[in-house]
């Protein structure tokens, strides 16, 4: 796979998380949401579920493909 | 960019409340509902869609069996539909845009500058004539022909500029500023002009510089007597005229005459007293016509009334023809008085010191004066006897004098 050059993302079913400082979240090529709260949002991912932890977290748009998280990021752990 | 698209496209805030918002969120997705600004409030979320959006929603809500209720419309689609319900006031709005689009096809003021010795009156009675008013399209309005109409008809306008800014119409002008040579007096080469005494009187004082004069200083002459002849005869060796050969008459010649005048003051007088008691009427008019808004007569015997009106001005320049103000009537009362010795004095005074101003205005100068003041009860009299001298002549076309004329003198020229 690593000589085809494919892109892992697509291949391998793969999140992609960019987190600009720790007040924006752009997310990719994920399954679901499964909470939502000011505290905390987890997500679903192929193989494992993403968790932003923090405060004033909202969502600013919500797509099948990506969406975006603004607040303040305390953490991201990989459940 | 994007928010002018939602703008345009309109979109609803709506409130979501139940068992699992984020299912609803995650049918939100795989519908291709878009939706932005989630934010939780605890028991309930809020969150922005499209309006094809919302409608997509219903079976959705139902499956996860939260409920969703608008909370903000949003968008040209509602703003439209809004000002749709408000139909006077679109309807206002319409008309209010279409009047001022017509209104600004007129012109509403027309100012003049630049003019010294021309008056304003004179200039719009012009204007008048050719046609040009205020409230007349301004389509019809050649600029050009009307800055070359006012350099032609008046020669004292030696430069014209015409604008039209907004509904008003500008006229710069520029007067000439050297004298005009006056050419009404210039002698028609082949008659001669005569300088005719204007006034009966002496003559004091004569220079000729083209004429034959007929007076001598010293000598009494008539109103209408020739004093310098334009016919200055040409002589035969015999003395006798041949023929007279024309000019125009020019001299410096002061006639010195007498002029008696006198100057009545009656000592009691009517005052005018306000009384203080004034009306202010509210007046509206457009173009001659007028609406004073009082229904009841003035009450008063005597009053003056005075007049201050506006012109409605929208911009700067944009004038329309409506007018308001308001009329002040102010009621008086005639209180006879008396002069004082003084303010008599100061009176008679001022009234003869008005004339001799007139009479230096003139070119008029006063030799001699010999004023004397008669009181009595009733009135003051100012008498004045006065020696004035004054150039009191004027061109005449010349009377042709008959020529002795001689057959033989005739033949022996030919």
């Amino acid at each position: 796979m690593e000589s085809l050059k494919l892109p892992k993302d697509t291949m391998l079913g793969a999140a992609i998380v960019t987190i600009t400082g720790n007040r924006e979240a752009f997310i990719e090529n994920y399954k679901g949401i499964l909470e939502y709260t000011t505290e905390s949002i987890v997500l679903q991912g192929k193989n494992a579920r993403i968790c932003f932890e923090g405060s004033g977290l909202s969502i600013d748009y919500y797509t099948n493909e990506d969406m975006k998280i603004s607040g303040k990021i305390d953490a991201l752990r990989y459940i | 960019m994007l928010h002018w698209i939602q703008y345009i496209r309109g979109y609803v805030a709506v409130k979501v409340w139940g068992y699992s918002v984020e299912r609803l969120l995650n049918l939100c997705g795989n519908h291709d509902v878009l939706v932005w600004d989630i934010e939780d409030h605890g028991d309930y979320h809020t969150m922005h869609m499209s309006i094809a959006g919302f409608f997509a929603l219903k079976p959705l809500l139902k499956k996860t069996g939260t409920r969703a209720a608008v909370i903000g419309k949003y968008g040209m689609p509602f703003f439209v539909s809004k000002m749709l319900g408000r139909k006077l006031f679109v309807a206002g709005l319409a008309g209010c845009i279409l009047f001022w689009c017509l209104a600004s096809r007129f012109i509403w003021d027309i100012r003049i500058e630049g003019n010294f010795a021309l008056t304003e009156d004179v200039l719009m009675d012009y204007l008048e004539e050719q046609g040009i008013h205020t409230a007349m399209k301004k389509s019809a309005l050649e600029i050009a022909e009307l800055e070359q109409a006012l350099r032609e008809d008046y020669n004292l306008i030696t430069w014209t500029s015409v604008q039209l800014r907004g509904t008003t119409l500008l006229i710069h002008i520029k007067e000439n500023e050297m004298p005009v040579y006056d050419n009404r007096n210039k002698a028609d080469s082949d008659k001669g002009m005569d300088l005719v005494a204007e006034k009966e009187g002496v003559v004091t004082y004569i220079i000729t510089r083209s004429g034959v004069p007929q007076v001598a200083c010293g000598d009494t002459v008539q109103k209408g007597d020739v004093l310098v002849s334009g016919a200055v005869p040409v002589y035969n060796e015999d003395t006798t005229v041949r023929r007279y050969q024309y000019v125009q008459a020019d001299a410096d010649i002061t006639l010195s005459y007498a002029r008696n005048l006198s100057l009545e003051e009656e000592i009691a007088y009517d005052e005018k007293c306000y009384t203080g008691e004034s009306i202010e009427i509210p007046v509206v008019g457009t173009g001659e016509k007028e609406v004073a808004f009082r229904i009841r007569k003035v009450p008063y015997d005597f009053y003056d009334t005075s007049e201050e009106k506006k012109q409605v001005q929208l911009l700067d320049h944009l004038y329309l023809p409506v007018y308001y103000g308001k009329r002040t009537v102010q009621e008086y009362e005639i209180v006879p008085k008396m002069h004082t010795e003084e303010e008599m004095k100061t009176l008679l005074q001022g009234r003869w010191r008005k004339i001799i101003a007139t009479l230096n205005e003139k070119g008029v100068q006063i030799a001699e004066k010999n004023v004397t003041i008669k009181k009595n009860e009733k009135k003051w009299v100012l008498h004045a006897h006065m020696q004035l001298e004054e150039s009191a002549v004027k061109l005449t076309p010349t009377i042709t004098p008959p020529v002795e004329e001689n057959e033989e003198e005739n033949t022996q020229t030919d």
